[in-house]
């Protein structure tokens, strides 16, 4: 009987219905989509921050030998062990890294930096690089060469040019493959494969560092850091503090914004299907009084409209949940030129939210219990 | 007789008109809040941005390759080419002058320095703290590794610029921490056989997470006058507030046609303001600092358009609060509407009076928004970048029209419909 009152009820009056539903679903879908943007929002903008490049740095402790030997590769380390070690608590959060030795040699006289490390890792490190000619895709590849952008202007040197380094009496020769506009240090210096400095420099199996670069918010990348210092006891993992400090102050910022932006509208969305509702609970006053009038009890009555808008909230929200998905879905593309993947945990959210706000809408009905039937029906 | 008609209507039974009244309050207020910060975000990001530190990199022309290793030139002090400490004030005369926030020379000495009997081979790293900068126009500037490095962190205090102070790189002080304790004076020599010391007085202790940390750090004067260098510096570095590059940024500005290059000249982009600044420096090289300058570019845009996004759907919020209200406002007054119609009122007389109600009740609910908003903005402005936003006057007509539009659109279906009715059935309840 109740759900057959009901059914009449929903189906009578379909034309207003409309109206609260488009308001229900609307205010469902804005609110599922913001919900979901301020999900994912730390995962995107941690993947964005990752141009600025590596964060985590693994060498010995800085000590007095560090300081006597100044450019070249102050305190080395032993590149299996530690390699082994970084391999092992490798994430997918890694998104690269390298190891790096470097040493002075020289080019037609002139000394400059030669920094030995895994080109194809390198450049996953500082994907700002912008990179003239070829790249050197194998870190095997002990031949070919990069060039930073003033060490080309300097010896002016194009792809394919060939080269000599001279390091204490030993020698090799390279091919530039690319020029590197870096924007940073390594404008001055030639990026070759690891194996190549350290047989220049007699130094097999050993590197000065390694540089990781690692996805995520600070309080993970500590973590990680911590995990890998524990692997690593003789060395010292340390973040590097203008990328990390930064990162993470202008993190908080974003977030803390992209939060009170989401809650306003959130207030405003609840607030507008609060009143839609109301609305329509205030034009079922007759259909009460007839209800009254024919010996329903009120709660009875007042239970049936409540169990209406529910059901209207429920279904509004459901629909309006699947909009959400395709809008935020929308949204990724449109500003992260990714999608933001769905959360399910948004769904039952967002139809508890709308249910609420439906019946908190309705519950003015309630006042009606004390109105004579036939008030209503003179239509004061 | 149709401004009574519209006082009248408009005065009676508030009750019915504050639900309308609140929505659109309610919705102006997120709409001027939103848009307020919107409109400011970039701007306000960007100085946040300056976190990172510089994004620009000044050097000479015509210098030999650095032998630079995190950040310490390990070159000798007598090869290379140096730029002049005397002209860095004019960089506050550029066009973009503002927009830089900071710049810090820098000028590394390779010394031996001896403390309490330990000699050990490291770097002087002469730079600025808080230096007066004197400016071309007369006034003064104050700048140095404070604006540009900020994650530098000092145990101690900093140097004073012009006296005989240094601090010493954490990592260098844990060789010998007593010789390196803060009031302890240590001695810099540029090599083993020269007479040419300089004794300095530890104020502090210096950590930068790079190689600053194992080596000393001292006023720019006291690292020129070792050198044999005065007046030179080799290295500045620049943080200025620019805007995210774009597709007229990224072409070559010899290609642009005069309106086009006076575009670019007067938008702060990187490129714009390192031109700017070869052109008071001459015969140096002004790179961007790539992977500041291009992560601060990607980071602003998106959060540009993401923002854009979130005030479009707020502004849908409003629009749909105001519009359903408005619509509840007609359909409640069917009855009047009968009332007029039967005695002769035309469709557009009934339909203007509604809706100069309603705009009149848009402007009223706008104007009550919008001060509400400029309130939240400021909260909004205060509780995540510190400092409240700035009032926006252009803001007020902005909420205003958009209001009173949406007042009206939301009115038009239920008076489209009332146009159709028929007194009679109306007025007989039905």
């Amino acid at each position: 009987m109740f759900a057959r009152l009901l059914w009449k009820l929903l189906h009578a009056s379909r034309g207003r219905l409309v109206v609260a539903m488009v308001a229900l679903v609307s205010g469902a879908a804005v609110i599922s989509a913001l919900l979901n943007l301020q999900l994912d929002i730390e995962r995107k903008l941690t993947q964005e921050f990752r141009t600025l490049g590596a964060n985590l740095v693994i060498s010995r402790a800085q000590t007095v030998q560090a300081l006597s030997q100044a450019a070249e590769s102050p305190a080395l380390i032993d590149e299996r062990e530690v390699l082994s070690q970084v391999e092992r608590n490798r994430t997918h959060e890694v998104v690269a890294a390298a190891p790096f030795l470097y040493i002075v040699a020289r080019v037609k006289a002139k000394p400059l930096i030669v920094a030995g490390t895994w080109l194809d890792e390198a450049i996953k490190l500082a994907p700002t690089w912008k990179i003239a000619g070829g790249q050197v895709a194998s870190r095997g590849d002990l031949t070919s060469c990069l060039a930073g952008r003033n060490v080309a202007q300097q010896l002016s040197l194009t792809p394919g040019s060939k080269l000599e380094l001279n390091y204490l009496g030993r020698t090799a020769r390279m091919t530039v493959a690319g020029i590197v506009d870096a924007g940073a240090a390594e404008d001055n210096q030639l990026l070759v494969n690891l194996p190549v400095t350290q047989a220049l420099a007699g130094l097999n199996g050993q590197i000065g560092m390694v540089q990781l670069s690692v996805n995520g918010t600070p309080k993970t990348i500590e973590a990680f850091a911590k995990k890998l210092a524990a692997a690593l006891p003789v060395l010292e993992v340390r973040p590097i503090r203008q990328v990390a400090e930064a990162e993470g102050a202008l993190l908080g910022r974003i977030r803390l914004l992209i939060l009170s932006m989401v809650l306003l509208i959130l207030v405003l969305t609840g607030l507008c299907v609060l009143a839609t509702m109301a609305a329509l609970a205030m034009e079922r006053r007759e259909d009460v009084g007839l209800m009254k009038a024919l010996g329903g009890s009120i709660s009875r009555i007042v239970g049936l409209f409540l169990a209406e808008v529910g059901v209207l909230g429920a279904v509004g929200g459901l629909v309006g949940c699947l909009a959400g998905v395709a809008l935020s879905h929308w949204m990724g593309q449109r500003v992260f030129g990714a999608a933001i993947s769905p959360r399910w945990e948004i769904f039952p959210l967002t139809i508890a939210l709308m249910v609420a706000a439906a019946l908190a809408g309705a519950l003015p009905l309630r006042r009606l219990g004390n109105v004579k039937p036939a008030v209503i029906f003179r239509g004061e | 007789m149709f401004a009574r008609l519209v006082g009248e209507s408009f005065a009676r039974n508030p009750r019915r008109k504050i639900l309308t009244a609140a929505a659109l309050v309610v919705g102006m207020a997120v709409a001027t809040a939103t848009l307020s910060v919107a409109l400011d975000v970039g701007d306000r990001l960007a100085r946040e941005f300056r976190s990172l530190g510089a994004n620009l990199l000044v050097t000479s022309e015509s210098d030999t390759l650095p032998l630079e290793i995190g950040g310490v030139d390990y070159r000798p002090v007598d090869e290379g080419a140096y730029l002049d400490e005397a002209s860095l004030g004019k960089l506050k005369t550029i066009f973009w002058r503002h927009n830089i926030l900071g710049f810090t020379p820098f000028l590394d000495v390779p010394v031996i320095v001896s403390a309490d009997g330990s000699r050990l081979h490291t770097t002087l790293v002469g730079t600025w703290y808080e230096h007066a900068v004197p400016v071309p126009d007369g006034t003064k500037f104050n700048t140095g590794a404070g604006t540009t490095h900020p994650w530098w962190k000092v145990q101690g205090r900093w140097f004073h610029d012009n006296s005989n102070e240094c601090v010493v790189g954490i990592a260098l002080g844990e060789t010998n921490p007593s010789a390196f304790a803060i009031g302890k004076t240590i001695t810099a020599a540029k090599s083993e056989d020269t007479a040419q010391t300089q004794s300095l007085v530890v104020t502090g202790i210096i950590s930068t997470g790079d190689a600053e940390d194992r080596s000393v750090v001292v006023p720019l004067v006291v690292a020129e006058n070792l050198s044999g260098h005065p007046g030179k510096i080799r290295q500045l570095f620049v943080s200025a507030l620019t805007k995210p590059a774009d597709s007229l940024s990224e072409r070559d500005p010899k290609t642009l046609s005069a309106k086009d290059y006076d575009r670019w000249f007067c938008s702060p982009y990187i490129s714009s303001i390192s031109f700017q600044i070869r052109q008071v420096l001459p015969g140096t090289d002004v790179r961007a600092i790539r992977r500041v300058a291009d992560t601060e570019g990607r980071i602003l845009s998106r959060m540009g358009t993401l923002l854009w996004i979130v005030t479009l759907a707020a502004l849908a919020g409003a629009a749909l609060a105001v519009a359903a209200t408005a619509a509840t406002t007609v359909l409640e007054r069917r009855d009047e509407i009968g009332i007029m119609k039967a005695i002769g009122a035309t469709n557009s007389i009934v339909g203007g009076i509604f809706l100069a109600e309603q705009v009149l009740l848009a402007l009223i609910g706008g104007a009550i928004g919008y001060l509400a908003g400029v309130g939240l903005a400021w909260i909004l402005g205060e509780s995540v970048f510190g400092t409240p936003s700035s009032l926006r006057i252009v803001l007020l007509p902005v909420v205003l029209g958009l209001a009173s539009t949406i007042a009206i659109v939301g009115s038009l279906v239920p008076l489209w419909r009332a146009a159709n009715f028929q007194p009679a059935p109306i007025l007989r309840g039905e």
